[in-house]
């Protein structure tokens, strides 16, 4: 017998370290497709210029999903993410314009984005209304401010300094890449690693249970409208960069683009459920999409046609492959 | 004759679990007859048979002699069977009368509107045979819930139901509006309608039913003739299994690890005063609604104190969340483990460190290897299987969650474990393992409360039991005077409480 040797099985790997999910699998190979079709119909469509235009392209809007991920893994959703970035632009424009420095008005402007998000966070955990009611009315809101603050004027004549941060190169990659890696993996570390990550899970997961366990509800929802409103003035940065002017109006229906970019990545809008690079390739298809259309001399119309059929199929194909509840 | 309602060799399995065994018994028509048993004894599994929610594995159902076929809970109706839940189901902002008609309208116009006023002189010509004060135009929500139980059984009528099946009933009602119930079932009965009556409250039933069928375990145990039965036999019959076998050991000690005084809160709880010391297993008995729960919840920090105190180690402690009990040395494993115990996507290990990552963690950042260490160690003591910690834990079985639950609280260094239904669907070598899981805990020195609404279970494990009533505790019964009777007699309300069983509610 050789029970003494067969007996000792070698134990199941219980732990891996980094595990890339199928889900994200699925992702990529849909972001590879897209690419494929756009290669074979658009002549320079892969170059490398092109390719780097397309992260360019896509970086404001994975800014956005990558805050709009954390808020839809809590369980919540944040519809105010394109008004919270005008309010932003206008006061970080309008501070630039007089004089103030750089930095200062950068921090500045990104504390915007942070009030802004605390005010969704409160109001849907302490006042205990529903997100989607909350970030509606600040939709609204916020809008509002941006208007009033400008008189309906965008501020023109935003410094050389400023843009050249946020639409200059660093070793031949543009500056909104790099900004939203660093963003990217931040989020991950964040989501993958630290207990706050956990608990935004957890939170969005099984509220109940959570609470039972002891996890601080209030202060994880909050975290993620606060994270989500920070990456919104973050992302107005970029464009008021790229645009060297600040309108009020900006960043109209930036939100859906958003939402769109997490759930093609895995999110699950009931909570519990979504991936940073899930949302970054779901971002990346989205930008690539525009980006091959437009090459293609495609009307605008159809663009808009194309966005939703390709949301519309990622979610078939998502609960295909994932089968029933 | 053919019996208005015959149950034919009823079974019904679930994986895992025989919900009933070989159930027969006939109703004739016009008779008002009771269906008893504890908690999981089948009456529910078996009513929802009788209206179409489950189909049963093996067996058929009567009704006049035809066999009942039900696809859908909502083909019961056309056949003459009406159920009236616990729970009403009613919509609260619509008028009596469209909650009578809902799901199928009376329209006019082949369809295209809602003839309100045909509905409503329907509705009232219905009623008027049971209640003439319900105004069909008026809200539901206007209503009490007594009157709102009247509707309901107006709508059955409306249906020409030939059998109504009541699961508690009372539950909510005052003693006046319970006579006026009782008249109501009277006069249906008179009529040739059947009722199938289903009531804890042994008073009512022996008021009310003619005969009853005694359920245990999924199986019936009897069929009793209420007007020569005493109360005394039914019980026996209802709780008269075996104990089990198994020896209960005991870790008791003399230090008061939780002095809970005068507690009250607005989730029904009242007045509730008990120690709990170092070692000890409290068993909490008493009904479906006692407030067992409710006490849980308090003592855990998720509901909130109205009045009294909690004192752990001499010290008042206050809790404004789970987070403060848990921080006090708290643990609560829940009872509906789907809802309020796990995080269904996530893996085993972090559920068993939810509630306490941040010891496991330093600098914000979760230390993995610390986390996997005591996540081996303690999924390990728990024996949970399949062994693998990165595994979804909706993917595991019942037991096994549970398990990770309890390692949840040995992860985090509860010194006080509360068990609400500890071994509710879970399966019976689980259970035995989550029993002497539990007296481990005990033997190191742990505090632990147990609620349960299996007496053996209860009796098993406890070394003393509170008997919760109406929020309150009606007894404090200590180990050598276990029994299932001892228990029953002071959980149910009506029923004398045993001579043999001393009564330290209030006067203690």
């Amino acid at each position: 017998m050789t029970s003494s040797s067969t007996a000792s099985v070698k134990p199941a790997p219980v732990f891996r370290r980094f595990s890339f999910s199928l889900r994200d699998a699925g992702t990529l190979i849909g972001l590879i497709i897209i690419m494929a079709v756009f290669a074979a119909l658009v002549p320079g469509f892969v170059s490398e210029r092109n390719l780097i235009n397309i992260l360019q392209q896509s970086s404001i809007n994975a800014c956005l999903a990558l805050g709009m991920t954390l808020v839809i893994i809590s369980g919540g959703i944040d519809l105010s993410v394109g008004p919270t970035a005008a309010i932003s632009a206008v006061i970080t424009a309008t501070l630039l314009l007089t004089g103030t420095p750089i930095p200062l008005a950068i921090f500045t402007g990104l504390g915007v984005g942070v009030v802004c998000g605390f005010i969704n966070g409160a109001l849907v955990a302490y006042v205990g209304l529903q997100p989607f009611i909350v970030t509606l009315g600040t939709l609204s809101t916020y809008r509002a401010i941006a208007l009033i603050y400008t008189g309906g004027n965008p501020v023109l004549g935003i410094p050389t300094g400023f843009r050249s941060l946020f639409n200059g190169n660093l070793f031949g990659i543009p500056t909104p890449v790099i900004i939203v890696a660093v963003v990217a993996i931040a989020a991950w570390i964040l989501l993958k690693k630290t207990p706050i990550g956990e608990y935004l899970m957890a939170v969005g997961g099984n509220e109940e249970a959570a609470y039972v366990a002891g996890v601080p509800i209030a202060r994880t929802k909050i975290t993620a409208y606060v994270i989500s409103g920070g990456l919104a003035a973050l992302a107005s940065l970029i464009l008021i960069g790229r645009l060297g002017a600040a309108e009020p109006i900006l960043g109209n229906l930036w939100e859906l683009d958003a939402i769109a970019a997490a759930a093609i990545g895995g999110a699950s809008l009931m909570g519990g459920k979504g991936s940073i690079l899930g949302t970054i390739l779901g971002a990346i298809i989205l930008g690539a999409m525009r980006n091959g259309l437009t090459l293609m001399n495609v009307q605008a119309f159809y663009q808009l046609l194309a966005t939703g059929l390709i949301i519309l199929v990622a979610m078939m194909i998502d609960r295909a492959t994932r089968g029933r509840g | 004759m053919v019996p208005r309602l015959r149950f034919e060799t009823i079974s019904k399995s679930f994986p895992g679990v025989n919900a009933l065994a070989d159930v027969s018994f006939d109703v004739a028509a016009g008779e008002i007859h009771g269906l008893l048993g504890e908690n999981g004894a089948g009456k529910s599994t078996l009513l929802r048979i009788l209206s179409g929610v489950f189909r049963p594995t093996s067996g058929t159902v009567f009704v006049d002699g035809q066999a009942l076929i039900l696809k859908r809970p909502v083909d019961a109706r056309s056949v003459g069977v009406a159920m009236i839940h616990q729970e009403l189901q009613q919509v609260p902002h619509l008028s009596v009368a469209q909650n009578m008609f809902l799901g199928h309208p009376l329209t006019r116009l082949g369809g295209l509107f809602v003839s309100r006023r045909e509905q409503e002189s329907r509705a009232a010509q219905a009623l008027s045979l049971i209640d003439r004060t319900i105004d069909p135009s008026a809200p539901i929500s206007s209503l009490k819930v007594a009157q709102r139980q009247i509707v309901e059984i107006g709508r059955a009528l409306l249906d020409k139901a030939k059998v109504i099946a009541m699961d508690e009933p009372t539950s909510s009602l005052t003693p006046s509006e319970f006579d006026r119930l009782a008249e109501v079932i009277a006069s249906l009965s008179a009529s040739g309608v059947s009722i199938i009556y289903v009531s804890h409250k042994m008073d009512e039933v022996f008021r009310i039913c003619q005969r009853a069928s005694v359920m245990r375990d999924g199986k019936l145990v009897g069929m009793v003739d209420l007007k020569s039965a005493s109360e005394k036999d039914v019980i026996a019959m209802m709780v008269g299994r075996e104990l089990m076998q198994e020896e209960h050991n005991s870790f008791v000690t003399d230090t008061v690890k939780l002095e809970a005084k005068n507690l009250s809160s607005a989730t029904k709880i009242r007045d509730v005063s008990f120690t709990l010391h170092k070692g000890e297993v409290l068993g909490i008995a008493g009904l479906v609604g006692s407030g067992r729960t409710e006490l849980l919840r308090l003592l855990a920090g998720a509901d909130r104190l109205s009045d009294g105190s909690i004192a752990i180690d001499g010290k008042a402690v206050r809790f404004a969340s789970p987070r403060d009990a848990i921080a006090a040395g708290i643990g609560l494993v829940p009872e509906e483990r789907k809802r309020e115990g796990i995080i269904p996507l996530r893996p085993v290990s972090t559920n068993m460190a939810l509630a306490s990552l941040s010891s496991f963690s330093s600098g914000g950042m979760i230390n993995t290897g610390k986390l996997r260490a005591a996540a081996q160690d303690l999924l390990k003591r728990v024996n949970l299987r399949p062994f693998q910690l990165d595994r979804p834990i909706r993917l595991f079985s019942g037991g096994n969650q549970q398990k990770a639950i309890i390692a949840r609280w040995l992860a985090a260094k509860s010194q006080i474990l509360l068990f609400d239904e500890p071994t509710r669907g879970i399966d019976v070598g689980a259970k035995s393992e989550i029993y002497h899981l539990i007296e481990d805990l005990a033997r190191e020195g742990h505090s632990i409360i147990v609620v349960s609404s299996e007496l053996p279970e209860v009796i098993r494990l406890s070394d003393r039991v509170l008997v919760m009533r109406e929020g309150s505790i009606a007894a404090d019964i200590p180990r050598d005077q276990l029994s299932e009777s001892a228990i029953v007699a002071h959980a149910i309300p009506g029923a004398n409480p045993g001579a043999t069983v001393a009564r330290t509610a209030s006067s203690a």
